[in-house]
C-alpha cells in the first residue's frame, strides 16, 4: 500500500515537472528584459503598447460574439439532435469534426474566394468582414463546444424534463431557455472558455481576413521582440487559468447537484 | 358518456404494432391501471393520452372533447415520471409552481397554490430545497405535486414507483391513491407490477403484445382470469395439462388420479386435452372428511416468505405450489414425507383446451 502511494507521488512529480518547468523557465526568461536583475519591464512594454490593448480587445469582442452565436446554434440543435434525432448522432458528430480534417487555411480561402466577389461581397467593409470572421471561429470552435453541450445534455435526461413542461404547458422557448440552458450552465461555460481560448490565439483567420486580432499581434512580436513574447504567454497562461476559476466559481452549485443526488 | 374515451386506439412504429384495438371508457374519479409486462404497449397508451405519441388511428376524449390533435401542452393532464423528471435548477417551490407561471397565474395565487402542494404532500417547510437535497420518495412526492398544482383533468402516472426501494414504494403508493381519492381526480396508472396495480386500482387493464387481454377490478382480474396470459401473469400459478376423462362431470386426470372442475369446461369431449390452473393459496393440505379433488404427493421442498409459506409439492412427475398462511404454531410435514392435498372444485380454472381427434 505504501510502496504504491509512494509510486503515485513519483509519477505526480514527473508530470509536474513536465508541465510546469517549462512555465517556470518562460516566466524567468521574461523577466530578463533588463540586463542583470529580474525585472517586470518586458510585461510593462507589452501593457503600454496601444496595439496589444486594442488587438486583445478586438479578438475578445469577436469571442463572445462568437460564444453567443455559437451556443445559440449549438445548444438547440444539439438538443434536437438528443430528443428527436438520436440516429443522427453520428452524423452530427462526424460533421462537427471536419474542422479538424480541413486547414483553416483551406476555410479562409474559401470564404475569401466566395465573399469577396458579387453576389456574396462582405469582404468590403470591417464591419461584414467581422461576421466573416465570427463565422469562421464558429466553424473551428464546432469541435470543442458541440462535445461540451453534447456531454452536458448526455448527463440530463432531456426527453423526460422535455415532456415533464410540455406537460406543464411549457413550449419550446420556455422549454429552451429554462430547463435545458440552465441545466447545460457548466457544459456551456467550459465550450465557451474553450472558444474564447482558441478566438484569442487564432492566427490564420484574422490574419487573411486582415482583421486587427490578437493573434496576428502576437505573431508580429515574436518576429521582432525577444522578452515580450514570453511575457504575453504567461499572460495568456494566467488568462486561462482564471477563466478556469471564473468557471469553478460559476458551476460549484451545479457541480453538487451532479454529486449530491441520492 | 365516460371522463376519459379511448377508441381504436393503434400505434404503429415502422412495421412494429405497438398498441391495436384499444377501446376503454375511464369514469370520473376513477383511477385504472394498466399493467403487462415490458414491450406490452401500456406506456406507449399512456404516452398517446399525454400527447408525447400521435396516434396511427384513433381518437381521444376527454370530458367530451376531442384532444387527439392537441400538441401535449395544451392538454388537460399532469404527468408523473419514472425518473421523477423535476427541473435540477429550480426549487421544490420552483418546480411546484412552474405550471402556474407558464400559465401566467397570479405571483399570490401561485405561492398559496405551492403551499397548498407542499401541505398535500407533507413536505411544508421544503419549498426551498433542490431536487438532489430529496431522497428519491420525497422526490417523487414533489413530482406528484407538481403535476397536481395546475389542478389537471387527468392523471397520468408512468410507473412513478419503479426507482424507488420496497418499503418506500409500499408507503408511496398509499399515499397516492389517497391524495387521489381526496381530490377525485381521474387517473391513469402504468405499471408492470401486478401488487402495484391490484392495490391501487379500481379496475385493471391488463396488456399483452399491444393488446388488451382483460379490464376489470382486481378482484375479477385475479379471481377469474379471462385468457391464460392473464392467470399466468397476474399472481402465482400452477398451470397444468389436464385429460377430460367424464365430460358430463368435469372429471379430469392429471398424472394418474382424478379430480372434478365446477365450471369452464363447456364442449369439452372425453379425451380432450386441457389446460387447467390453480392458484397456490387454493390448495390446501387434507383434513379429514375431505373425500373430492384429493391428490396424493410428496414434499419437495419449503421456502419461508414471511407472511406467506411456499411448498413445493410432486404429483407424480408434476410440482405443484401451495401457500399457506404463516404463524408460530404452523405444523410442517418434512421433505420427502408423502401427504394429501386437497382443493374445492371452483379454485380449478379452465385457460385452453384442446380437441382430441
Amino acid at each position: 500500500m505504501n510502496r504504491f502511494r509512494y509510486w503515485s507521488w513519483f509519477w505526480l512529480a514527473i508530470g509536474a515537472i513536465y508541465f510546469f518547468l517549462p512555465l517556470v523557465a518562460t516566466a524567468e526568461f521574461s523577466m530578463r528584459a533588463q540586463k542583470g536583475t529580474l525585472s517586470l519591464l518586458a510585461y510593462q512594454r507589452v501593457l503600454e503598447d496601444k496595439e496589444f490593448v486594442s488587438s486583445f480587445l478586438f479578438s475578445l469582442r469577436m469571442a463572445l460574439l462568437t460564444i453567443t452565436f455559437g451556443i445559440l446554434l449549438i445548444v438547440p440543435t444539439a438538443y434536437w439532435v438528443h430528443l428527436r434525432l438520436p440516429r443522427m448522432r453520428p452524423l452530427v458528430e462526424l460533421l462537427t469534426l471536419l474542422p479538424f480534417v480541413i486547414p483553416v487555411i483551406v476555410l479562409v480561402f474559401g470564404m475569401i474566394r466566395v465573399y469577396s466577389s458579387p453576389p456574396f461581397l462582405m469582404t468590403t467593409t470591417p464591419a461584414t468582414t467581422d461576421i466573416l470572421l465570427v463565422a469562421g471561429y464558429m466553424v473551428i470552435s464546432l469541435p470543442y463546444l458541440y462535445r461540451s453541450v453534447d456531454v452536458g445534455l448526455r448527463a440530463m435526461d432531456v426527453r423526460s424534463l422535455t415532456e415533464a413542461a410540455q406537460s406543464l404547458g411549457a413550449g419550446w422557448g420556455t422549454i429552451l431557455f429554462r430547463i435545458i440552458l440552465p441545466n447545460l450552465r457548466t457544459a456551456a461555460l467550459t465550450g465557451a472558455l474553450l472558444t474564447l481560448a482558441i478566438v484569442i490565439g487564432e492566427l490564420t483567420l484574422a490574419q487573411y481576413l486582415a482583421r486587427p486580432a490578437f493573434g496576428p499581434y502576437m505573431n508580429l512580436l515574436g518576429k521582432n521582440r525577444a522578452y515580450e513574447p514570453a511575457a504575453l504567454s504567461i499572460m495568456s497562461f494566467a488568462l486561462t487559468w482564471a477563466a478556469m476559476g471564473v468557471v469553478y466559481w460559476l458551476t460549484r452549485g451545479e457541480q453538487a447537484q451532479i454529486g449530491g443526488g441520492h | 358518456m365516460a371522463f376519459l374515451e379511448l377508441h381504436n386506439l393503434k400505434k404503429t412504429f415502422g412495421k412494429t404494432e405497438a398498441v391495436a384495438d384499444f377501446n376503454l371508457d375511464v369514469e370520473k374519479g376513477e383511477l385504472v391501471s394498466f399493467l403487462g409486462p415490458s414491450g406490452c404497449g401500456k406506456t406507449t397508451t399512456l404516452r398517446m393520452v399525454a400527447g408525447f405519441e400521435v396516434p396511427t388511428t384513433g381518437r381521444i376524449k376527454i370530458n367530451g372533447v376531442d384532444i387527439t390533435d392537441n400538441p401535449p401542452n395544451q392538454r388537460p393532464v399532469g404527468m408523473v415520471f419514472q425518473a421523477y423528471a423535476l427541473f435540477p435548477n429550480m426549487t421544490v417551490a420552483g418546480n411546484i409552481g412552474f405550471g402556474m407561471k407558464i400559465a401566467r397565474k397570479p405571483a399570490e395565487e401561485t405561492r398559496r397554490r405551492v403551499d397548498e402542494m407542499l401541505e398535500l404532500i407533507h413536505m411544508l417547510g421544503l419549498g426551498d430545497r433542490y431536487p438532489y437535497q430529496l431522497s428519491g420518495g420525497q422526490q417523487q412526492r414533489v413530482a406528484l405535486a407538481r403535476a397536481l398544482a395546475l389542478s389537471p383533468q387527468l392523471l397520468l402516472l408512468d410507473e412513478p414507483l419503479s426507482a424507488l426501494d420496497a418499503k418506500i414504494r409500499v408507503s408511496l403508493r398509499s399515499e397516492i391513491r389517497a391524495i387521489q381519492r381526496k381530490l377525485g381526480i381521474t387517473a391513469i396508472y402504468v405499471t408492470h407490477d401486478q401488487e402495484e396495480a391490484l392495490s391501487l386500482s379500481d379496475r385493471v387493464v391488463v396488456m399483452n403484445g399491444g393488446r388488451m387481454e382483460q379490464v376489470g377490478q382486481p378482484f375479477e382480474i385475479y379471481n377469474y382470469p379471462k385468457t391464460e396470459f392473464v392467470a399466468q401473469f397476474v399472481g402465482t400459478l400452477n398451470a397444468v395439462k389436464a385429460e377430460v376423462t367424464d365430460a358430463a362431470s368435469r372429471t379430469l386426470r392429471i398424472e394418474g388420479q382424478h379430480i372434478q372442475a365446477a365450471a369452464g369446461l363447456d364442449g369439452v369431449r372425453n379425451g380432450d386435452r386441457v389446460m387447467i390452473a390453480i392458484r397456490p393459496e387454493r390448495l390446501s393440505f387434507t383434513t379429514e372428511g375431505v373425500k373430492a379433488n384429493l391428490l396424493d404427493c410428496s414434499i419437495e421442498n419449503i421456502t419461508f416468505l414471511g407472511s406467506i409459506v411456499r411448498i413445493q409439492v410432486l404429483v407424480g412427475s408434476l410440482t405443484l405450489h401451495m401457500d399457506t398462511f404463516n404463524n408460530p404454531f404452523l405444523e410442517l410435514p418434512k421433505i420427502g414425507e408423502k401427504v394429501q392435498i386437497t382443493f374445492s372444485r371452483e379454485a380449478v380454472l379452465a385457460l385452453s383446451q384442446e380437441k382430441s381427434t
